[in-house]
């Protein structure tokens, strides 16, 4: 019976078309449109010191680190990013940016760091890379502390490490952007568009929410065991395609994942169980209307994956620098973290927290699912 | 007694779907529940097979109470619903298999079942179809083919025939009888009463949650007063001249003109036919066409209820 309800389950999700766009042809454009968009803004290998300001207010001078991450990046070093002058007020600078002496400048007042712009040419965009991989690394490092007190000597360890990362990214190897977080939030977003998996299997089984649901409730089998022969299925499905956009990532995009692959697929699996519980509590809870079903899906985890990074890199810190529980209960941010976590971090912890994080959501997703769908009987069809 | 339901009441909020409902099938029949849209067939339907909760009542399928785990109980039925209920990515053959895998797990066992429904539906050309892209009526032969794959001893089809085309209506009538002889008991609900009357051997008839009347064809039609409906065409002459003599006649239930035709209904058990000609030719009117029918179903519907069953 087992072998039955999964075969057929596995056979009408893979030809469900609308399915299989959400969950891979969608994922693999935008990875392509990324993809495309990244490589024109790579091509900066040709370039020329960029120049921008730093006004050095009472507060600039409190934080070394940026100070020393300046230092790596500008004329003090060997390899040159960017030439800074400084300056003392705000105003200053103003003029100097609108009199084309600089391309930007940073102010690090009270509500953190900001980097102004004139316009948005290539320069710019490096500049603006150089300022997210800064606030991403002091949201990490911020983190650590908050999480694991004690770990403070390992994070001067992170931001040397990052800190040659960024000296090395001229001379073209393992440099880390932060178009990485675009295709980490990108496979954050696929996990979970499993949701639309398990959004399908519901009503597959809810003789209130398809005919073919109700014609299963009158068969001599428990609809709870098919819903979970039809999870088992599309889990399936969705961790497979998963593999395939990280392989597509990894062997056509050249997008670097590290090389421990067994936590690869490991973080992709408890993403998927994510995504595709996610959509079963959906399906459970809103009884009617495929379009609102589809529509809250979408906007709730394009909501997710935006914080997580998808659309502007920028978000991701702002958003964890804002609101620091955000990236506690954001399954999108946890899939892209646990990605993060394996690319700049030797250790494990922050890795199997995010996966654990992941495998518990899911657990208590399925929770409620079964809360919902354990009634055998409906008050209305 | 395959089903038995006692004093059953169902209500949506407000709405009393099922009033009291008392209803026995018993076994080898054909059974019809007639009623007007509304009237709460599938309502009924759907809490027989316990997918609905009810409010009251007791149900018995087989002699034993029905419970949505009477999972030796659901072996033995077959439902085809009245919205078609197929998956749109599997085609005619594999979803005749995948439901009927849900009945026979064994392998070899279920192949020459799917084979025999698909024979019986007619749909051995289009069995590596997708349901898109099968027409209405072919749609609803495979809706049926997934519900009776697994040879069930009792089959329930509601509303089998809306939006068919009459060439697969005739095949799927046709079909429920050939079930019926092969030993399956049927209940088969419709607001069709020709269709009702064609196969049926015992109808109730619903309204507003309750079942009116119920008996064979003949019985419901001696529940009513009228025996037959005369028409009678007067080529010359007022037929409304004769409706006050001809009212008075003792077997007359009812007398009206409209336009040339004289209307005339008798009481039961009286044949009046050739007593109204003579009255006729007596006034000097030459008549054309004069035939007499029956009374239908619609008629007892409207004697009991006071309106047309289809309205
Ligand atoms: N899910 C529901 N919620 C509220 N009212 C319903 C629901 N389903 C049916 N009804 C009402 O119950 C009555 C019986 O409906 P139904 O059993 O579908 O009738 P039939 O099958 O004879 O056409 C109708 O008045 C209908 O409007
Ligand atoms: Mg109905």
């Amino acid at each position: 019976m087992f072998f039955h309800l999964f075969i057929y389950r596995i056979k009408s999700s893979v030809r469900n078309v609308q399915l299989m766009f959400w969950t891979l042809a969608f994922p693999i454009l935008l990875a392509s449109f990324f993809g495309l968009a990244f490589s024109n803004l790579n091509k900066a290998d040709a370039f020329s010191e960029i120049p921008i300001g730093v006004v050095k207010t009472g507060t600039f001078g409190a934080d070394s680190t940026l100070q020393s991450h300046l230092d790596a990046v500008s004329s003090e070093s060997d390899d040159p990013l960017l030439t800074i002058t400084y300056y003392s007020t705000a105003e200053e600078a103003e003029t100097a940016l609108s009199d084309k002496q600089i391309k930007g400048f940073l102010v690090d007042d009270a509500d953190g760091l900001h980097l102004h712009l004139l316009s948005n040419g290539l320069d710019e965009t490096i500049t603006k890379q150089f300022l997210d991989w800064y606030l991403q690394v002091s949201a990490s490092v911020e983190r650590i502390v908050r999480t694991n007190p004690s770990g403070a000597p390992a994070i001067s360890g992170i931001l040397e490490k990052n800190v040659t990362y960024i000296t090395e990214q001229k001379t073209g190897a393992n440099a880390p952007n932060s178009t990485l977080t675009y295709y980490y939030a990108l496979i954050g977003m696929t996990c979970l568009y499993g949701a639309f998996m398990g959004l399908d299997q519901v009503s597959c089984v809810q003789a209130n929410q398809s005919p073919a649901g109700a014609r299963l409730n009158l068969a001599p089998v428990s609809k709870l065991k098919v819903f979970a022969c039809s999870l088992c299925a599309v889990t399936l499905i969705q961790y497979l395609t998963i593999l395939l956009l990280v392989a597509y990532l990894s062997f056509v995009l050249h997008v670097d994942f590290g090389n421990r692959i067994g936590f690869i697929l490991l973080a992709s699996f408890a993403g998927c169980c994510a995504g595709v519980s996610f959509g079963a509590v959906l399906g459970a809870v809103i009884k009617k209307g495929d379009g609102i079903k589809s529509g809250i899906l979408i906007g709730s985890t394009m909501t997710m994956s935006f914080f997580a990074g998808l659309m502007q890199a920028s978000i991701k810190y702002a958003a964890i620098k804002a609101a620091p529980f955000l990236a506690y209960i954001n399954p999108a941010e946890w899939i892209s973290d646990a990605f993060y976590a394996l690319y700049y971090f030797d250790t494990y912890d922050r890795f199997f927290q995010n996966v654990a994080l992941l495998f518990a959501f899911s657990f208590v997703m399925y929770l409620i699912v079964y809360a919902i769908m354990r009634r055998q009987q409906y008050a209305s069809l | 007694m395959v089903v038995e339901v006692k004093n059953l009441v169902k209500r949506y909020g407000d709405l009393i779907a099922l009033d009291h409902l008392d209803m026995e099938v018993r076994e080898g029949e054909v059974f019809g529940l007639l009623g007007p849209n509304g009237s709460g067939k599938t309502t009924a339907i759907n809490c027989i097979l316990s997918l609905l909760s009810y409010d009251k009542g007791e149900i018995l399928v087989f002699d034993q109470p029905m419970r949505p785990t009477s999972y030796q109980i659901k072996k033995d039925i077959g439902i085809i619903m009245q919205n078609v209920a197929v998956i749109d990515e599997l085609t005619v053959y594999e979803n005749i298999d995948y439901f009927c895998g849900l009945y026979v797990a064994d392998k070899k066992k279920r192949a020459p079942l799917v084979e025999e429904a698909i024979d019986f539906v007619g749909l051995n050309d289009f069995r590596k179809f997708y349901p898109k892209k099968l027409s209405g009526g072919l749609l609803r032969r495979l809706n049926i083919a997934c519900g009776i794959a697994h040879k069930p001893r009792l089959i329930i089809l509601d509303e089998p025939t809306v939006a068919v085309d009459p060439q697969s209506r005739n095949n799927i009538l046709e079909g429920i009888e050939r079930l019926n002889k092969e030993g399956a008991t049927i209940i088969y609900t419709s607001h069709y009463m020709e269709e009702v009357e064609q196969i049926c051997s015992r109808i109730a008839i619903m309204d507003k949650g309750r079942i009116i009347a119920q008996g064979t064809k003949d019985d419901l039609k001696n529940m009513i007063r009228i025996g037959e409906k005369i028409t009678i065409e007067c080529l010359t002459g007022d037929p409304n001249d004769l409706i006050d003599a001809i009212g008075e006649l003792p077997f007359v239930a009812s007398a009206d003109a409209r336009e040339k035709n004289l209307l005339v209904t008798t009481e039961r058990g009286h044949n009046g036919l050739s007593s109204l000609v003579q009255i006729v030719h007596d006034k000097g009117i030459q008549t054309g066409r004069v035939y007499c029918e029956l009374p239908t179903l619609n008629d007892v519907f409207l004697e009991i209820t006071g309106k047309e069953l289809r309205d």
